[in-house]
C-alpha cells in the first residue's frame, strides 16, 4: 500500500460516481492476483508490488473517467491487459489503481470488405480468431502466449510475433485505436486520423509512439486491426545439425532466400538442444550427434507453400541437415503458440529435479553478430549458476525479427527458482539481465525485440540505447503526464520530473 | 462404474527402459524423468495408467485444435523431400548454397 486507507476510501468514493460496486475491487485476492506477472517475479517482495485496488472498466469514456480521477487525486495508474508481459509493464511499482481491460472484449466490426475490425483491447487473440475464422479471416498477431495475451497489452508491449516475417508485428497489425491520455482526454491515433488507413505520410507518425511504451503514457481501448486470409496451408519443417555453424549458416540462407509465405526461421543452440534432450519426449531420444537445431515456418495456399516449401527443404539438405521427421516438426510447432501452458522444472547442479519458472531474456542482434551474442549470453548465464542453484541455462534461440534475415529476436532461457529467490539471488539476477542488456549493446543490437526493456537491470542501459532519443522521452513524458500518475517508476521515466541538471 | 480401472493393475505400467541418462520410458512415447532425479525437491507422483495415456491423448489433441486453427491443412516435409530430386528441381543459382554464403562488402 502506498496510499493511506483514507486516501483509499476517498478514491473509491470518487470511482463509484462512474463505476458499478462490482467494478471496484479492493480485496486481498484481486489485488495479489493483479500484481503478479509470469516473469520472474520476487515473491519474497510480492507485497511491495501491490496495487491498492483494481478496477473493471466496459467503455473508453469509462477508463477516461478512471484517469481524470486519479489525475486530479495524484494517483498512480497501471493498466493490465493479459498480465502477459515479460518486462513487468503491468507490475504496480508504487501502488494505485489497476486498470483491468479484460470486460472490454467485445467485437465491435467486422469490414469484411476492408479487411478490417475493430475490438474493444480486452479481447484475447484466439478467441477473436475463432471467430474470424467463420469468414475465413485471421488477425496473425501471433505470440508464444496467443491464448492468453490480449491486443491492449500488444499495444502496450509494441509485440512481436511467431509470424512476423510473413504478416508484420503488432505494430503493423495494428491499424489506428482510441488512446485515454493521463489526463483523461481521449484521442485517435493511427496512420494520419484514419480508422482503416493503412499508410498516411498526414503529421507525425503518433500511433508509434502510443505502442510499447508499456503503460506509461496512457491505456489503449479500442483497435481497429488487419486481417487476413486464414492460411490454407501451414509447412514447419524441423532439422538437425550435428554443429552450430552449419545450422546458423542454414538459418541465415533460409531467410535470405526471399519466400514469400516465409513466416520465420528459428536457430536451437547447443544448450537448448541440451535442455530439450533431458525434458522434451522429442528430443530425448534424438543422437548425441544432434547438436543444433532449425526451423522454417511457411504459410499461405496450398500452391504457394508446396514449392517454395521444397526450395526451403532444398537449402537446407544442402547445408547438411537432417529432416526430424513430420510429427516432431507438426508438434513442435503447434506447441509454439503456447509456451505459458508448458510446466517446467530445472535441475540443480547436482541434477536434481527443481520446480522452476521460465524467463526468456531477449534482444535484437543482427545475423552476423549472433554466434558472438550466443557466447557470451552463455557466459553470464553460466556465472549466474556457479553461484547459485536458483538458476539454470535452458539453451538460447535466434527467430527471425523480419522477411529478409537483417536480424534475429535472440533469447536465453533461463529457468528460475522462484520460491527459493531472496535479496541476494534477485540482486544476482538483476546484474545478470544488466550483463546481458550491455552484450546486446555492444554488440550493435537493441536491449529487446519483443518483451520491452523496463525491468530492473536492463533498464539502466535504456538511455545508454537511445543516446539523446531517451531525454526526448523524458520531454514527452512530462508533457503528456504532469502528474506522473500513468505508471510510476518504469523506463526511468520518474528522472522526467528531476531538476533538468539531474535528469542524466 | 463397475470398471476395474481403479484396482492394481491401473497402477502399474508397462516395465520401464532407459533411453538415456537422465529419462526412462513406458509406455510407447511416454517419457518420465529418471526417478533417481525426483527425490529431494519434487517427488515423482504415482498416475493410473489411464491418466498417464490420457494426458499423452489430451496433448495431441491440443496440438491437432492449434493446427487447425492456424490453417486448414498441414503439409508435412516428408512430401516435399520425395520430390527434391525431381528433374528442374537442382541447380538454382537463386539459392543461397554454403559455397556461396554471403560476406559483408564495405565500399571505400
Amino acid at each position: 500500500m502506498t496510499i493511506t486507507a483514507e486516501r483509499v476510501d476517498e478514491v473509491v468514493a470518487a470511482l463509484r460516481h462512474v463505476l458499478r460496486a462490482d467494478q471496484v475491487l479492493t480485496s486481498k485476492a484481486d489485488r495479489y492476483n493483479r500484481a503478479r506477472v509470469p516473469a520472474p517475479f520476487p515473491v519474497h517482495r510480492w507485497a511491495d508490488r501491490l496495487p491498492d485496488l483494481a478496477v473493471l472498466p466496459e467503455s473508453t469514456e469509462e477508463v477516461a473517467e478512471v484517469v481524470r480521477i486519479a489525475n486530479q487525486l495524484r494517483i498512480p495508474v497501471v493498466p493490465r491487459d493479459g498480465g502477459t508481459g515479460l518486462t513487468d509493464g503491468a507490475v504496480p511499482l508504487h501502488g494505485g489503481i489497476v486498470v483491468d481491460v479484460k470486460r472490454m472484449n467485445k467485437i465491435h466490426e467486422i469490414d469484411l470488405a476492408n479487411r478490417t475490425c475493430t475490438v474493444g483491447t480486452g479481447i484475447n487473440m484466439l478467441k477473436l480468431n475463432e471467430e474470424l475464422a467463420r469468414h475465413g479471416l485471421i488477425y496473425p498477431d501471433d505470440p508464444a502466449s496467443y491464448p492468453c495475451a490480449l491486443v491492449g497489452g500488444r499495444i502496450g508491449t509494441s509485440g512481436w510475433s511467431l509470424i512476423g516475417a510473413r504478416y508484420g508485428h503488432t505494430r503493423d497489425l495494428v491499424l489506428s485505436f482510441d488512446h485515454v491520455l493521463p489526463t483523461g482526454e481521449i484521442i485517435h491515433v493511427g496512420d494520419g486520423i484514419g480508422r482503416k488507413i493503412t499508410k498516411s505520410s498526414s503529421g507525425y507518425q503518433l500511433k508509434h509512439l502510443f505502442m510499447g511504451h508499456q503503460g506509461t503514457l496512457g491505456i489503449a481501448t479500442r483497435a481497429t486491426l488487419k486481417l487476413f486470409p486464414k492460411p490454407e496451408a501451414e509447412l514447419s519443417p524441423f532439422w538437425a545439425f550435428d554443429n552450430y555453424d552449419d545450422a546458423y549458416a542454414c538459418t541465415g540462407a533460409l531467410a535470405r532466400a526471399g519466400v514469400a509465405t516465409f513466416a520465420g526461421a528459428v536457430l536451437f543452440d547447443e544448450h537448448k538442444v541440451a535442455y530439450l534432450r533431458r525434458d522434451d519426449e522429442a528430443y530425448i531420444p534424438q543422437p548425441k550427434d544432434v547438436r543444433a537445431l532449425v526451423c522454417a515456418v511457411m504459410y499461405g495456399y496450398e500452391d504457394e507453400v508446396r514449392p517454395a516449401g521444397r526450395r526451403l527443404m532444398r537449402i537446407a539438405r544442402d547445408h547438411g541437415a537432417r529432416y526430424l521427421g513430420d510429427e516432431i516438426s507438426a508438434g513442435d510447432w503447434a506447441a509454439r503458440h503456447d509456451r505459458y501452458a508448458t510446466p517446467l522444472h530445472g535441475r540443480t547442479k547436482a541434477g536434481q529435479v527443481v520446480p522452476m519458472s521460465w524467463h526468456c531474456e531477449d534482444a535484437s542482434i543482427n545475423y552476423t553478430n549472433l554466434p558472438a551474442v550466443t557466447r557470451e549470453w552463455h557466459a553470464v548465464v553460466a556465472g549466474l549458476r556457479r553461484k547459485s542453484d536458483v538458476f539454470d541455462d535452458w539453451g538460447m534461440f535466434a527467430y527471425t525479427n523480419g522477411s529478409t534475415g537483417a536480424d534475429y529476436l535472440t533469447e536465453i532461457d533461463v529457468g528460475i527458482w522462484e520460491q527459493q529467490l531472496d535479496d541476494r539471488a534477485w540482486e544476482l539476477w538483476v546484474r545478470a539481465k544488466r550483463d546481458l542488456a550491455g552484450v546486446s549493446l555492444s554488440h550493435g543490437g537493441s536491449i529487446s525485440a519483443c518483451h520491452g526493456s523496463c525491468r530492473e537491470g536492463e533498464v539502466d542501459l535504456v538511455p545508454d540505447e537511445l543516446g539523446r532519443g531517451f531525454q526526448v522521452m523524458l520531454d514527452v513524458k512530462r508533457t503528456l503526464d504532469p502528474n506522473n500518475i500513468m505508471n510510476p517508476g518504469k523506463y526511468l521515466l520518474d528522472r522526467a520530473y528531476e531538476p533538468p541538471e539531474a535528469r542524466t | 462404474m463397475s470398471g476395474p480401472y481403479r484396482y492394481d493393475e491401473q497402477h502399474t505400467p508397462p516395465a520401464p527402459e532407459r533411453v538415456s541418462e537422465v529419462a526412462i520410458t513406458t509406455f510407447e512415447h511416454a517419457f518420465e524423468v529418471d526417478p533417481r532425479l525426483m527425490q529431494q525437491w519434487v517427488l515423482q507422483q504415482t498416475f493410473p495408467n489411464w491418466d498417464t495415456l490420457r494426458i499423452m491423448s489430451s496433448r495431441h489433441d491440443h496440438l491437432e485444435w492449434m493446427h487447425a486453427h492456424f490453417a486448414t491443412k498441414v503439409i508435412h516435409g516428408s512430401e516435399l523431400l520425395a520430390g527434391l530430386e525431381e528433374p528442374g528441381d537442382l541447380d538454382d543459382p537463386s539459392v543461397d548454397s554454403p559455397a556461396a554464403r554471403p560476406t559483408r562488402e564495405v565500399l571505400p
